[in-house]
């Protein structure tokens, strides 16, 4: 089938072939420099506070990349191949052949790059040229054997158990390494780091097994069944549609939707009273992102141990420096917002669809204040844990931090729930140049919607952050951050 | 002298155009409480903008009065106006049970309690489940029940036997007079001539404009 199809096509030209050769040309020299810059900033000798953190970062890459190849498939097809290739007598492996190479290119690439990452963070002491051919080979290794386990996984439930075991060990080890670059078995880093250059070698003959792997995961392409792969092939094409659409909200709700879908829960009553307060009108409405919320107990889990990412990244970038390095203060800004986002699903679905709320017909206001309750209270716990965090690993400036966090909980709340009700991305607005190429505003802005308000309303923490924390920059995030919800709540009164 | 009894819809020479091509011309509606309306005609006709322009959701020209008042999109309006239209989207994490528990909680004194709703609209084997996973005419059934459970005067139903079968439908003809008998106005758009039938509403049919 595959085959008409080609048939019917027109003939690659010369102009076709020039225009391949061209865009790989562009993307080399596009890509080229950047690599040189990330191998030249490869430090001469390790230093184990950077490599523990370097390493811990590395490993939550590892272990994110498999929880989502494990959630998307890996091995998808296009809905058209899903509805007419898939069920037919043609045989799967042949089927699946184009989505597996294209799966192994894409690993590759990313093994590439977990390479480099790795001998940043673990320095290059003496034979530069073995060590980056080794710490190339070992991230391949990892990209290619992950995504071959994943593919596998696909294939039979012992597999998947194997990849979940995976993922427990890649966040087992970055507890690990995080731990080691706050001093305790300090040495292990070390002693990875200044190991020999035939134990590099022999690590990277870790390719031979993720190879094995690989193998294994190219024969089991035939026996994976038809409804996992319409499962996979689903959730892809939703994901594909939402990238093409510029449409990234689609995706929380497919994620959404996909979690609660076929689950049973055991359903309780409203609570009458939440402690002195009655649960009823505009807070009852609001109820539903705390019983949310405490049906996902793995993801505040990972949202409390997601605190000490900002403190790893921290030390991976600055290790010895007060200051906070710009890296690790976007990782913190993005982690707070992002916790306070965690709780705004209802605001969500009442923004694009507002049936329910005229079905319940709470005041629009009191509801909006009602929900951004919660996501006050993550945002700012979070915060202020990750600042605890950051200041005991030394890398912010002396000073009282721990009101902060509570400070900026309204700018956080406010944010999220902006980021949460923003309109669909406008793609009538027109396209920018600039000198790094064209910006379409269309997708910026949405993208900006949310951060916005949240960076303004944080703006005297953010001000501390760089010059140090002091009596009168709390007071002014105070005021702050009361100001922007007050403001918001004010100014957006639609559902 | 007889009681003037304040009518529930007023509507005149309600019109829609929708890019220049219309959609309703010159409809006139009037509903008391206890009335019971079926909107029908073919497909296109208008019936669900009609509804729209009810629930002031669709601007449209002529005279609209609900209550007395313009229809406007505001809780003071949805205080006693309830629309079910096309599938809400349901908020996550949250079972069947749960919804209808937070439309109690809501709006405090209901019409009828959770167990109650459920056992009513035959959802009790599935309370537990999160609405999406629930059949197409269970999900309507939900939307119904979430719609007749609270309290309201007047129902704006755009097909509400969509994906029902037939002995439920019986069952919703049944809901439908019972609300009307307790003062309630409805005013449904239908392809179901018996359901129209069955709840003894008088029949509004709308012409291609």
């Amino acid at each position: 089938m595959r085959g008409l199809v080609r048939s019917r096509r027109r003939e690659r030209t010369w102009t076709d072939r020039y225009t391949i050769l061209f865009g790989a040309a562009v993307a080399f020299v596009l890509a080229a420099p950047a690599a040189g810059r990330a191998v030249g900033a490869v430090p001469g000798a390790a230093d184990p506070a950077r490599a523990g953190a370097g390493l811990a970062l590395i490993a939550l890459l590892v272990a994110g990349a498999l929880a989502a190849a494990r959630a998307f498939g890996p091995v998808a097809l296009s809905p058209a191949d899903a509805a007419w290739l898939l069920l037919s007598p043609l045989p799967r492996r042949a089927v699946l052949r184009r989505s597996a190479l294209i799966l192994l290119a894409v690993s590759a690439v990313a093994g590439v790059a977990l390479g480099v990452a790795l001998l940043a963070a673990l320095g290059a002491p003496d034979h530069a040229t073995l060590r980056l051919l080794a710490a190339l080979a070992v991230g391949a290794a990892t990209a290619v054997g992950g995504t071959s386990a994943a593919v596998l996984a696909q294939a039979s439930h012992r597999w998947d158990a194997w990849l979940l075991a995976a993922i427990g060990v890649a966040l087992a080890a970055a507890a690990l390494a995080a731990v080691t670059s706050m001093g305790p078995g300090r040495h292990l880093t070390t002693a990875i780091a200044a190991a020999p250059v035939p134990a590099w070698l022999a690590a990277a003959s870790a390719s031979a097994a993720a190879a094995a792997v690989a193998a294994r995961a190219w024969t089991a392409l035939g026996r994976i069944p038809a409804r996992v792969l319409l499962d996979a092939s689903t959730r892809s094409g939703n994901a594909t549609a939402a990238a093409l659409n510029l449409d990234p909200a689609t995706l929380t709700w497919i994620a959404e939707d996909a979690r609660w879908r076929g689950r049973r829960l055991r359903s309780r009553p409203w609570p009458a009273a939440f402690g002195p307060v009655r649960v009823r009108g505009a807070l009852a409405v609001a109820w539903q992102e705390w019983r949310r919320l405490s049906r996902r107990p793995v993801r505040l889990a990972l949202l409390a141990a997601a605190c000490a990412v900002p403190a790893l990244t921290a030390r991976a970038f600055a290790p010895h420096a007060h200051a906070v390095p710009a890296a690790a203060v976007a990782v913190l800004a993005a982690g707070a917002l992002a916790a306070a986002a965690a709780a705004t699903t209802g605001a969500r679905r009442d923004a694009d669809d507002p049936a329910l709320a005229r079905l319940t017909r709470a005041p629009r206001r009191a509801v909006l204040a009602a929900r951004a309750l919660l996501p006050a209270l993550l945002g700012g716990a979070w915060l202020t844990l990750a600042l605890t965090a950051l200041n005991a690993a030394g890398a912010l400036p002396p000073g009282p931090w721990w009101p902060f966090g509570a400070l900026c909980a309204p700018a956080l709340a406010a944010g999220a729930l902006r980021m949460a009700r923003r309109r669909p991305v406008d793609h009538a607005l027109p396209v920018l140049l600039s000198p790094i190429g064209s910006l379409p505003t269309g997708p910026l802005l949405w993208a900006l919607t949310g951060a916005d308000l949240a960076a303004l309303g944080c703006a005297p923490a953010l001000q501390a952050l760089a010059d140090g924390p002091s009596p009168s920059l709390a007071a002014a995030q105070a005021a702050t951050g009361a100001l922007t919800l007050t403001a918001y709540l004010t100014l957006n009164p639609r559902p | 002298m007889a009681e003037t009894i304040e009518a529930v819809i007023e509507a005149r020479g309600v019109g829609v155009e929708l890019g220049g091509a219309p959609i309703l011309r010159a409809v006139d509606l009037t509903a008391a409480p206890g009335d019971l309306v079926a909107v029908v005609g073919p497909n296109g006709v208008g019936k669900s903008t009609l509804l729209r322009c009810l629930a002031g959701l669709q601007r449209a020209d002529g005279r609209i009065g609900v209550f007395g008042r313009a229809p406007a999109d505001e809780p003071g309006f949805w205080r006693d106006v309830v629309l079910v239209a096309d599938e809400p989207s349901w908020y996550p994490g949250l079972s069947t049970r749960e919804h209808l528990e937070l439309m109690r909680a809501v709006h405090g004194p209901a019409r009828m309690d959770a167990a109650a709703a459920l056992e009513l609209f035959e959802l009790t084997g599935r309370a537990d489940l999160a609405p999406l996973s629930l059949s197409t005419g269970q999900r309507q059934r939900l939307s119904l029940a979430m719609a007749l459970l609270r309290p309201s005067r007047l129902l704006l139903l755009d097909e509400p036997e969509r994906g029902l079968d037939a002995a439920f439908r019986t069952r919703l003809a049944d809901l439908l007079t019972r609300y009307a008998a307790d003062g309630g106005t409805v005013v449904m758009a239908t392809h179901d001539p018996r359901l129209a039938e069955a709840t003894g509403a008088r029949v509004l049919t709308l012409e291609p404009a």
